[in-house]
């Protein structure tokens, strides 16, 4: 015959806090390793704008980034800029490269599209409309959100490629072109996967959909 | 001795790799803002610690003490505020970079210019009785640079004594002398006689620093009269509104 224990108070104590501490455990890997728990996602059709033909929306892993562009700054670099997102060419187009809390860059249409990445070539790919003019001319304060054209060491190769920053770059005016600036969601972008080592990352983060408020 | 292994290398795994948004602009470590709020948009730059550039390393300068610096720039940026935002861009200049010691293959300079990256690095040590003059000059290498159809060498140096033969570089001789002749016959300096381009830079840092003097100086010298003419005829071609 078998005996029942019974179990002690201490026993229980033991128990019942070995159990939350397990509960506990699970709930937080579980939340850490959202990335985007805390972030806010933000409802273009929630928001008033100004001048909503001017508005793009990012969609990317953490939510939606809305850009306000500046055609007035930088016209030639807005359209060229527009009628990539109307062609939804940027759609699952890699982050290729991120400087944590400095830059996001994407855009490259050709070695940075989802299952199609080519590491070696990432960051040197083009549109096929061809390079623009930089314009650099027009003052500018490249202040933490500010969206500009990529290029070459060389001006007027500007094309498709494209960064936020995301601290004030007070030496990038005259540098680069601007074409807008973050109005909403940088936090989104803070959650784009880096690496500790290299500014280009393995395994990137893509752009969801990038669209006009407005087409 | 193992773990002290591990622990250096877990030290580099971890260290995060910062931006370093002036390195990634023109290739110089170590560099931090000195001044970017210029009326021309000339960006001044310091160096935080010794910088080591170039082909093989031989591009070395260090860092100043802020006294030294500070007295520095003011001279730097009253001659260099003779040259506007349009003729800068023209020019393709926008960085300075304040150091010193500055050399190359070990050998002391006071300036190199770099047109490609837009930077003038400035030994701010270097000569004060020649500085203000030799900054112009390292100007006018960066102009040579992007125009060099129009300050020919050959066309330039038909402008000598026919006898007269320029050295292969500007190191590959002793006549390194900035003092200013008494008698020209042609040249400004001793400096001058290196080659067509020290020669050409030397003219016009004498122009732009001397313009008071250089008419005057020039009347009883017609080798250096057409000098004078050359580089002031081809200064406008880029810049039609450039003041001497």
């Amino acid at each position: 015959m078998i005996k029942k224990i019974k179990a002690s108070l201490s026993e229980k104590i033991t128990f019942i806090f070995l159990l939350s501490l397990g509960i506990f455990s699970l709930t937080s890997f579980l939340l850490i390793k959202d990335k985007c728990l805390f972030v806010k996602d933000y409802n273009p059709l929630k928001i008033t704008f100004d001048n909503p033909k001017n508005i793009a929306i990012l969609n990317v892993p953490c939510g939606n980034v809305i850009i306000e562009l500046y055609p007035n700054v930088s016209p030639n670099a807005v359209e060229r800029f527009k009628t990539l997102i109307k062609s939804k060419a940027y759609d699952d187009v890699a982050f290729h490269r991120v400087i944590k809390d400095t830059l996001v860059q994407a855009g490259d249409l050709e070695f940075g599209k989802k299952g199609n990445l080519n590491y070696g070539k990432i960051g040197t790919g083009k549109s096929g409309l061809g390079n623009i003019n930089s314009e650099v001319d027009v003052p500018f304060n490249f202040k933490k959100g500010s969206v500009a054209l990529a290029r070459t060491q060389k001006y007027n190769t500007e094309d498709s490629q494209f960064f936020i920053i995301l601290r004030d770059e007070p030496l990038y005016e005259t540098e680069y072109t601007p074409i807008g600036k973050v109005i909403y969601g940088l936090e989104a972008l803070k959650k784009i996967k880096y690496l500790d080592k290299s500014q280009y990352v393995l395994r990137p983060d893509y752009i969801n959909t990038l669209r006009m408020l407005i087409n | 001795m193992k773990l002290i292994k591990i622990l250096i290398l877990s030290l580099f795994v971890f260290i995060q790799a910062k931006a370093d948004t002036i390195y990634n602009l023109i290739k110089i470590p170590n560099l931090e803002i000195y001044e970017i709020n210029t009326s021309n948009k000339l960006r001044y730059l310091y160096a935080k610690q010794p910088f080591t550039i170039g082909i093989d390393n031989n591009i070395n300068c260090y860092n100043s003490e802020k006294k030294r610096l500070d007295k520095k720039y003011k001279i730097i940026q009253k001659n260099l505020n003779k040259y506007d935002q349009v003729f800068l861009k023209k020019i393709n200049l926008k960085y300075i970079v304040l150091c010193e010691k500055l050399s190359i293959s070990g050998i002391l300079t006071a300036g190199i210019p770099d047109h490609k990256m837009k930077t003038l690095i400035i030994d701010i040590k270097f000569d004060s009785k020649y500085f203000e003059r030799v900054l112009h000059h390292e100007v006018f290498h960066i102009i040579n640079d992007g125009y060099k159809d129009y300050f020919d060498e050959k066309e330039w140096s038909k402008l000598n004594d026919d006898n007269f033969k320029y050295t292969a570089c500007s190191t590959c001789s002793n006549k390194t002398g900035l003092y200013v002749y008494k008698e020209f016959n042609g040249f400004f300096t001793e400096y001058s006689k290196s080659t067509a381009s020290e020669d050409m830079a030397e003219v016009y840092s004498h122009i732009i620093s001397d313009k008071d003097n250089v008419e005057l100086k020039i009347n009883n010298d017609p080798i250096l009269k057409k000098k004078v003419e050359f580089i002031k005829e081809n200064i406008l071609k880029i810049d039609k509104n450039f003041k001497f």
